[in-house]
């Protein structure tokens, strides 16, 4: 058995809408396993099947090997959950919070003081064992609630939006930890709206869109079935933004997009784009600081996918 | 092959979930103001506003005051409880833990419970030391404050079962059914002194039960007799678990 997670045809259907769509996946042990999707996609209900908080309407999936409809309490007992909403509870402290959840999942008091006394040190929370969470900011509580997903010691840890709002330094150590753990062994099942967190974190990464998986490979393999999606990045010392039209107008420019200080020109032909770029410039008297030739990131691959479009929703918003 | 089965350590682990549950929420949400008032002051004063200027003995009002606080006390936990914790996710917690449902049905109730009998045995001082209430029954007391703080726990489990993740939602239902049963139930107007008809509705309402039970133990004067007392309000008790549940289960997709 080499699989944390086998999804077979694992359906959800709310009323008439239909939520997740027979999706079929494996995760494998030892896995940072990343899954994208815009909102409304089917992630979250994905994850609520997977850990039992919502049954599926058709398909079922293993955990361990242990079916999640057949085989419950086995299936929860391998696994963390981080939710994307940080739920501790405020009135107790967080080392109480630790101790109650050791308790649910049946952790020996000498151990889980143990581990709680590890946790806390880990994620720099130790000082405050004894504060009630309620005084905690964003970041604090974030890092408690994954050392609640830890206490029993998972083999596979489910984490939503780990860092989604976070300060830098909270961000930093979850990071930090993920990687850890992953090294000792821990599977981990990731969702985030950062795709260049998944692309740096996951060993693969599956894009849901309508509750259908689109694509599910390597950050790099992804990249690799959209090459025509190429790109040429330019920072000039003293361009408006408002050159973006004239950009545009380059030949083989298909798209242009201002990411800070610098444009984005999306192209299938960068050499050409870089001569229609070099005449612009000089003619306007413009004076390049950075210059770059850039192959598809993973956001192109989830926008390709997704059939999102950025400028199509604002302009709807616009209107 | 479901092998979702009962077992012995199972059990034991169900338990010691439910007990863990049952301390936390007392830590949490015995001192919260919704619970003091829903829980303490309401049945207080609702009993104080219709007792006071009665022409009878004190003491023939203590029965009547500890079902009444029973009642409120131990159905109030639950409203309170499960929907704040849905609304702060934390009731998600409980159930994405290897235990089973019941062992979290059983925990919340075991809140209710403890914490009603906290309550309701305060008026038995009140009245022991005050009043000249006389315990006649020992045994009946004792099935008699903890039948019906387990059966009205149940009963405020089974409201909280609706989908909402507002206490107030659930506390107005509830009263809907609360109110009405404190007519009917003889705490005010003893059984026999009620027409035909209320006698009839009476014996449809749990807390005749239970304050027959506590009128037996503390005045030797019963309805049904004890025996029946303890089973009509132990099927009360499965019947509300049993709703519960199915509820749950309905609403929770």
């Amino acid at each position: 058995m080499n699989n944390a997670i086998e999804s077979i045809n694992l359906t959800k259907y709310y009323d008439d809408l239909l939520a997740v769509d027979h999706i079929n996946f494996e995760v494998k042990k030892g896995e940072i396993f990343g899954f994208l999707g815009p909102n409304g996609a089917g992630k979250t209900t994905t994850i609520r099947m997977l850990t039992s908080l919502t049954k599926p309407s058709e398909g079922t999936a293993k955990i361990f090997g242990h079916n999640i409809q057949s085989e419950t309490l086995d299936a929860k007992r391998y696994v963390g959950i981080v939710p994307e909403i940080s739920n501790v509870y405020d009135d107790l402290s967080a080392w109480d919070n630790l101790m109650f959840t050791g308790e649910l999942y049946q952790v020996r008091k000498a151990e889980r003081e143990k581990r709680a006394k590890e946790l806390l040190e880990m994620f720099g929370l130790y000082d405050r064992r004894n504060d009630k969470t309620k005084g905690f900011s964003k970041g604090m509580k974030r890092r408690l609630t994954i050392s609640m997903g830890l206490i029993n010691n998972p083999q596979l840890l489910f984490l939503d939006e780990p860092t989604s709002g976070l300060d830098v330094q909270s961000a930093l150590i979850i990071k930090d930890v993920v990687r850890e753990l992953n090294q000792k062994g821990v599977t981990i099942f990731l969702t985030t709206h950062n795709i260049e967190e998944a692309n740096v974190t996951c060993d693969r990464v599956a894009i849901i869109n309508k509750g259908k998986i689109a694509a599910i490979d390597t950050p790099e393999k992804l990249k690799k079935t959209i090459q025509s999606v190429q790109s040429v990045e330019v920072a000039f010392d003293n361009a408006s933004p408002k050159i973006m039209k004239e950009l545009e107008n380059i030949s083989l420019v298909n798209e242009v997009r201002k990411e800070g200080d610098k444009f984005r020109l999306y192209t299938h032909d960068p050499t050409s784009v870089l001569e229609g770029l070099w005449e612009y410039a000089k003619t306007n008297n413009l004076k390049p600081i950075s210059l770059n030739t850039l192959g598809p990131s993973l956001e192109d691959v989830f926008v390709r996918l997704t059939g999102m479009n950025v400028k199509a929703e604002r302009r709807n918003f616009d209107e | 092959m479901n092998k979702n089965r009962f077992s012995a350590s199972r059990l034991k682990a169900d338990l010691n979930a439910s007990w863990a549950i049952a301390k936390k929420d007392m830590r949490i949400y015995y001192i919260k103001p919704g619970t003091l008032m829903f829980g303490v002051l309401f049945p207080l004063f609702m009993f104080l506003s219709f007792a006071v200027g009665k022409n009878a003995p004190a003491a023939t009002l203590i029965p009547g005051l500890i079902s009444i606080t029973i009642l409120f006390s131990a159905s109030s936990i639950g409203p309170m409880v499960i929907p704040t914790e849905r609304r702060v996710k934390t009731f998600e917690r409980l159930l994405s833990a290897p235990i089973s449902f019941y062992s979290i049905i059983l925990g919340k109730t075991l809140g209710g419970f403890l914490f009603s009998l906290a309550i309701g045995v305060i008026p038995l001082f009140i009245g022991l030391i005050w009043f000249g209430t006389q315990i006649i029954s020992l045994l009946g007391l004792i099935l008699g404050l903890a039948l019906p703080a387990f059966c009205f726990a149940t009963l405020g489990i089974m409201f909280a079962s609706f989908p909402t993740e507002n206490p107030g939602d659930i506390m107005m239902l509830l009263n809907i059914v609360r109110l009405p049963l404190i007519f009917i139930s003889g705490l005010y107007i003893p059984i026999e002194s009620l027409p035909d008809w209320g006698q009839v509705v009476a014996m449809f309402s749990p807390l005749t039960y239970a304050n027959d039970l506590v009128r037996y133990a503390l005045e030797g004067r019963t309805n049904y007799g004890p025996a029946l007392d303890s089973i009509v309000l132990l099927l009360f008790t499965a019947a509300f678990l049993f709703i519960g549940v199915r509820l749950d289960k309905k609403f929770r997709k």
